[in-house]
């Protein structure tokens, strides 16, 4: 039953939508606080990178290691992130325009690239990957068992997550405020609420999380270091924020989607179904830009709920 | 959060800005660029020193510059003329790639034509590609308000595999059918070289040529005419453009087509000037149209000025290519590039905001 | 609760400075405003007025000067700091996040240590609240559901939840009928009979002399004086806040009204807004040469929309609009530019004008197309320059030069420039859309002049504003707008400022539909 298709479908969206799925949480807080971040590849592939040298540096026990790598790789991450919250809440600048800078700075022709040269950690595989768990033995069970149990321990956490970033954005006074700010930053301000605080802090976060869906990258799925290793997943995680309407729940659902869109040609493949790959490898873009369309078109448009504030710089003596 | 400095709106724009920006920006930059390289254990002076030399400093060098710069400046006139409407067009990369197939698919076909009527099918076929491709953000952009920088971005990648499936993955038109083991695309004749001249001991490639005319016609589009004249009305202010019955849906068509072209065309220059065959991989790792975006930033959207950048950063990219090896990783010319483009947007502060001292220190203004 | 607050607060501003680039906004300015008075901040716009509430309140820092409570020198560097000190402020621009419910918006700045939201406390109290200042709000609607004046009655809520002593409104009555305004002046009499303090922000002299106990007069940054109500006139006020003697009487004019010859007729005109919900229903109107019809009403009724539909912006969904008797395309700007309309929007520096582009390709936004100005897709740049430098002079603008970009000029010289365009246009009918709304008196003089000389020279003008006051210097005849439709239709000389303010709250539709 386990080899089923569906159920490999299933189960392989849940492991390739789970990189994407971290991304776009991250986006997601940090549009919520006003903040567009194009970066979001770029801080993925420099989170990526950074976690492939901690897992080849660092000593210890293969958790330690694992652990290790991911808190580097976010770290990573949030300093990129810190970068265009400067650029953009500091110094006010276009934040279209920061956003793809830090992707051409980061990218994979840019620093990632860099960095990975120098590190010299392209040549071999990751030492200590991030595993596949098989918890409770649980792996085999029919259906749940390779869709819930057989995935990597960054999987349990983005679920953890997902409950969390919930609770978080509608039922605390943190996340009454957050939402505030990126509505309408002059009524944040006027209640007290300190609006640069809260970005800052939210953009760093959303480039952490970004750091741990590289570090997904380099060190589940591939597992090894490969020049721009994400393949433009930092850019459906922008748009997965918007088909989930801004919501962790549904942009859970989104990752899932594009995640089982992204494996189906290795799926296919594998049950020597003939099809044409090149076409398969290019679904999930093109499934964006159908998403997007529909997302913007129509009755979809007006029932959208963008921060209303997402991408203006705040200044408080506007004149 | 008080802070000793505070940015000042700043009421008029003096004119030193224009030069002094992006030159304030490049300084900026290789100075980052020298953090970079002494983190990295590496002497940035002699890096700087070096890629001078292989660069600018010598007319063998400078000719494999301009070839670089050729598709860089393309790009970034691309890239400019979307910007100055407004349109993030961030699709320079995948449909400079389709004007590399227009191109080529051109070459083939009409290998046995003369020269001149080959070019000119190259160019043609080049920009109509390209057009198309941008046509596509265009009109989504246009009829369903879809946002342009990440519908342009995924036709990037839909572009790329295009190209790997036209060389790697079929038996296409481009394909060589002769080549075994690595498969690559049909050589295209001599007769479908673009020409060389010599100016002095330098080599300019035609396709330099056509972009400084380009660049020109450009200016004069968007200074000159009426069309210029809407484009800066749409991109100043929608609801004027609205109120003075200009038509903006067909205008963000039109514009976001002729960046496209003129990315295409740069996709034809590549063929032509330099690679003579539809190089599947070679034109990825160029990543010509993301460079597009730096240079249309650091000229300010100043189609001359797009030039004189992409000669720049033409020499930079040519002597990361002849230097590259592990005392010169790959991915360093790429990580400047990213530098220059920070600091050129972070100059643009400078254009609206005078950086003031703070008057009253104890006090401090709420930032 | 108490019923009547412990402590009282008189707040003392001395010597305020607020300097911004280009402009000293407050140069000086002495305030003082005592526990139980409803004190009025009267003054020209631009006179300072915003930027001493928001420098009392904290969001701006003073350059110079002090602000004390109860004699003990406070700073506040931020609007949260003067809320806690008893100080709260309604502006102009509601400070609410319109996505959240009433008591979202009332919790977001409570000071807490509890780490989940409970709202069911603060509906209780903001209820309770609500009743004793006789202030109907449901807490749990959304901000965007509600009507302006609700949406201010929120705000109120909010500041006196704060526990502020000491509350400041911006322009309160801008975005009410007279009879919501006298609404409201009941809820700040009774706020002040409780010992609180009430700053009223206001230009509008009658409203002042309605509400206030004291008056504080600014001009040009300057405290002018402090006056009880009682022994001053709307006339003296009115001479404090200009620095002469000003009287908007009605304008005389030379040549008069032909309503019966029509120049635009609209009828049974339909259109939605831009969220595609009705915004007009079946409208009728006609303008006659040489006359002036006011469209008065509260914004948002349709007004907006209605511009934009006889300018070629909008489309309608039903109906026609017609120019000298010949039906104008749906939705067609250029048509209707060509047939005669000009259009002057409320909105100047971003709809009618571009604010970042120079004086000179301003003055073409309407003309680029046609000779003269272009000549076969191409702009002739000296015939450009040399139009700019004639009307610069011709309608006194003061510009540093053609290429000068409008954001930069003065209110007054933006408005003369979007005028001179549009009567350089020779139209049939003007669609003018608060013309001197944020000018000063000087600027409002030169429009309304220069809008009497059009209509004089047989341009038909259809007047939309929200200040009824101009609407009576101006107009020959009054339509009100409610609700996207019209109201009342009345000939200016029968009109009174009550039964246009009846009209204008939807009352005459309810005595005839109950």
């Amino acid at each position: 039953m386990n080899n089923n298709i569906l159920v490999i479908i299933l189960a392989s969206g849940v492991f390739y939508g789970t990189p994407i799925f971290f991304a776009a949480l991250g986006e997601l807080f940090t549009e919520r606080s006003g903040v567009l971040n194009l970066g979001v590849e770029g801080m993925m592939l420099m989170g990526g990178v950074s976690a492939v040298w901690a897992s080849q540096h660092i000593p210890g026990s293969s958790w330690f290691v694992v652990l290790c790598s991911i808190l580097i790789g976010a770290f990573a991450g949030s300093l990129v992130a810190a970068l265009h919250a400067f650029l953009c809440i500091t110094l006010r600048t276009n934040q279209t325009v920061a956003g793809l800078s830090i992707t051409i700075f980061a990218g994979g022709l840019g620093l990632s690239s860099y960095f990975a040269n120098v590190w010299d950690v392209a040549s071999e595989t990751v030492k200590h990957p991030i595993r596949i768990l098989n918890p409770g033995g649980l792996s085999d069970a029919p259906i749940v068992g390779p869709i819930i149990f057989h995935q990597t321990i960054l999987t349990y956490l983005s679920w953890v997550l997902c409950v969390l970033s919930l609770i978080y954005l509608f039922r605390t006074r943190t996340g009454l405020k957050l939402r505030a700010v990126g509505e309408s930053p002059q009524t944040a301000d006027a209640m007290g609420i300190n609006v640069v605080k809260y970005r800052y802090i939210h953009t760093i976060l959303g480039g952490a999380l970004a750091g741990i869906g590289g570090t997904y990258y380099s060190l589940t799925i591939v597992p090894q270091w490969v020049d721009g290793v994400t393949k433009g997943a930092g850019w459906i995680a922008i748009a997965l924020v918007i088909f989930g309407f801004w919501r962790p729940d549904l942009t859970l659902l989104g990752a899932y989607l594009f995640g089982a869109l992204q494996s189906l040609g290795l799926i296919l493949k594998s049950r020597n179904i003939e099809i044409n790959g090149s076409l398969l490898d290019a679904m999930p873009f093109i499934m964006t830009v159908v998403v997007l369309v529909l997302v913007s078109g129509g009755w979809a448009h007006k029932r959208l709920q963008a921060p209303a504030s997402l991408g203006v710089p705040y200044e408080r003596e506007e004149r | 959060m008080q802070s000793p400095l505070r940015l000042e709106r700043r009421l008029t724009q003096p004119k030193w800005l224009n030069w002094g920006v992006p030159l304030l920006s490049l300084l900026g930059a290789l100075i980052l660029g020298a953090v970079v390289l002494i983190a990295s254990g590496k002497n940035p002076i002699s890096v700087y020193m070096r890629i001078l030399e292989r660069g600018f400093a010598s007319t063998d060098a400078f000719s494999r510059t301009l070839i670089s710069a050729t598709p860089y400046a393309f790009t970034g006139l691309a890239a400019s003329v979307a910007f100055r409407m407004g349109l993030i067009n961030i699709g320079g990369e995948g449909q400079l790639y389709l004007g590399t197939i227009g191109a080529a698919f051109a070459g083939i076909a009409f290998a046995d034509q003369p020269t001149p009527i080959i070019i000119a099918a190259m160019i043609i076929c080049g920009m109509l590609f390209g057009g198309f491709w941008a046509a596509i953000v265009g009109v989504l952009k246009a009829k369903f308000s879809t946002n342009e920088i990440i519908t342009s971005l995924m036709l990037n990648y839909i572009a790329a595999i295009l190209l790997d499936y036209l060389i790697f993955n079929s038996k296409s038109y481009w394909r060589d059918p002769k080549s075994f083991g690595f498969p690559t695309g049909k050589r295209l004749v001599e007769g479908a070289y673009w020409y060389d001249m010599s100016f002095g001991p330098i080599t300019v490639p035609f396709g330099f040529l056509v972009a400084i005319i380009t660049a020109g016609i450009v200016w004069f589009f968007y200074n000159r005419t009426r069309f210029g004249y809407e484009v800066s009305v749409i991109a100043s202010s929608p609801s004027a453009a609205r109120y003075a019955g200009i038509r903006t849906r067909w205008k963000i068509i039109t514009v976001m087509s002729l960046s496209g072209a003129l990315a295409g065309l740069g996709g034809a220059s590549d063929v032509g000037d330099f690679r003579h065959v539809l190089d599947a991989k070679g034109v990825q790792i160029a990543g010509y149209g993301y460079t597009g975006i730096v240079v249309a930033a650091l000229a300010r959207l100043n189609p001359i000025s797009a030039i004189f950048v992409a000669v720049f950063l033409g020499g930079l990219s040519n002597a990361g290519y002849a230097l590259q090896g592990p005392d010169f990783p790959s991915g360093l010319v790429g990580t400047l590039q990213g530098l220059i483009l920070f600091t050129a947007v972070a100059g643009e502060i400078l254009t609206r905001y005078r950086i003031k001292r703070q008057t009253h220190v104890a006090e401090g203004v709420p930032a | 609760m108490a019923d009547y607050i412990d402590s009282k607060l008189t707040v003392t501003m001395k010597g305020i400075v607020k300097r911004f680039p280009g402009v000293v906004a407050n140069d000086g300015v002495d305030f003082e405003a005592r526990a139980g008075e409803v004190h009025a901040l009267l003054g020209e716009n631009g006179a300072g007025k915003s930027t001493l509430s928001n420098v009392l309140t904290g969001l701006y820092r003073p350059d110079e000067g002090t602000i004390s409570l109860n004699d003990e020198v406070v700073h506040f560097d931020s609007p949260r700091e003067a809320l806690e000190r008893g100080i709260g402020m309604v502006h102009q621009h509601f400070r609410l996040v319109n996505s959240f419910t009433v008591a979202e918006n009332i919790i977001l700045g409570e000071q807490t240590k509890s780490i989940m939201m409970d709202s069911s406390a603060a509906i209780e109290r903001i209820s309770t609240l609500a009743t004793q200042y006789g202030i109907a709000v449901d807490p749990n609607a959304r901000i965007w559901q509600l009507s302006v004046g609700e949406q201010q009655r929120v705000e109120i809520l909010k500041a006196l939840y704060h526990g502020a002593k000491i509350l400041i409104l911006d322009e309160p009555t801008a975005v009410l009928t007279p009879q919501e305004a006298d609404a409201l002046f009941v809820v700040l009499r009774s706020m002040v009979a409780e010992g609180r303090t009430v700053i009223f922000i206001s230009h509008k002299l009658d409203e002042v002399m309605a509400v206030a106990d004291r008056i504080t007069v600014l001009r040009a940054g300057k405290t002018v004086s402090t006056i009880e109500c009682a022994t001053t006139t709307t006339r003296d006020l009115a001479r404090l806040m200009v620095g002469r003697d000003v009287v908007f009487d009605r304008v005389v004019r030379t040549n008069h009204a032909e309503p019966d010859n029509v120049v635009l007729q609209i009828s049974n005109i339909d259109a939605n807004d831009d969220r595609g919900r009705q915004a007009l229903t079946s409208i009728f109107l006609t303008v006659g040469k040489s006359e002036i019809v006011a469209i008065a009403g509260v914004a948002g009724n349709g007004q907006r929309e209605l511009a934009e539909v006889i300018s070629g912006m909008r489309n309608a969904t039903r109906g026609t609009v017609a120019v000298n008797n010949e039906v104008i395309p749906n939705g067609r700007v250029r048509k209707s530019m060509s047939a005669g309309v000009s259009h002057v929007p409320e909105d100047r520096l971003h709809t009618g004008l571009v604010a970042d582009h120079s004086v000179e390709d301003n003055l073409i936004l309407k003309s680029y197309r046609r000779a003269p100005i272009s000549k076969f897709s191409i702009l002739r740049r000296s015939v450009i320059r040399d139009q700019a430098t004639d009307i610069i002079e011709k309608y006194d603008v003061k510009t540093p030069g053609t290429t000068t970009p409008v954001r930069l000029l003065s209110g007054g010289n933006v408005q003369k420039i979007l005028l001179a365009r549009e009567f350089n246009s020779s139209p049939s009918v003007m669609v003018v859309s608060s013309p001197t709304r944020g000018l000063d008196v000087g600027a409002i003089e030169n429009v309304r002049k220069r809008l009497v000389e059009a209509a004089d020279s047989g341009v038909g003008i259809l007047l939309i504003s929200e200040d009824l006051e101009e609407i009576f210097a101006l107009a020959d005849r009054i339509l009100v707008m409610y609700e996207g439709t019209i109201v009342g239709n009345i000939a200016a000389h029968n009109a009174t400022r009550e039964s246009i303010g009846l009209l204008m709250g939807g009352i005459a539709i309810h005595q005839e539909t109950n």
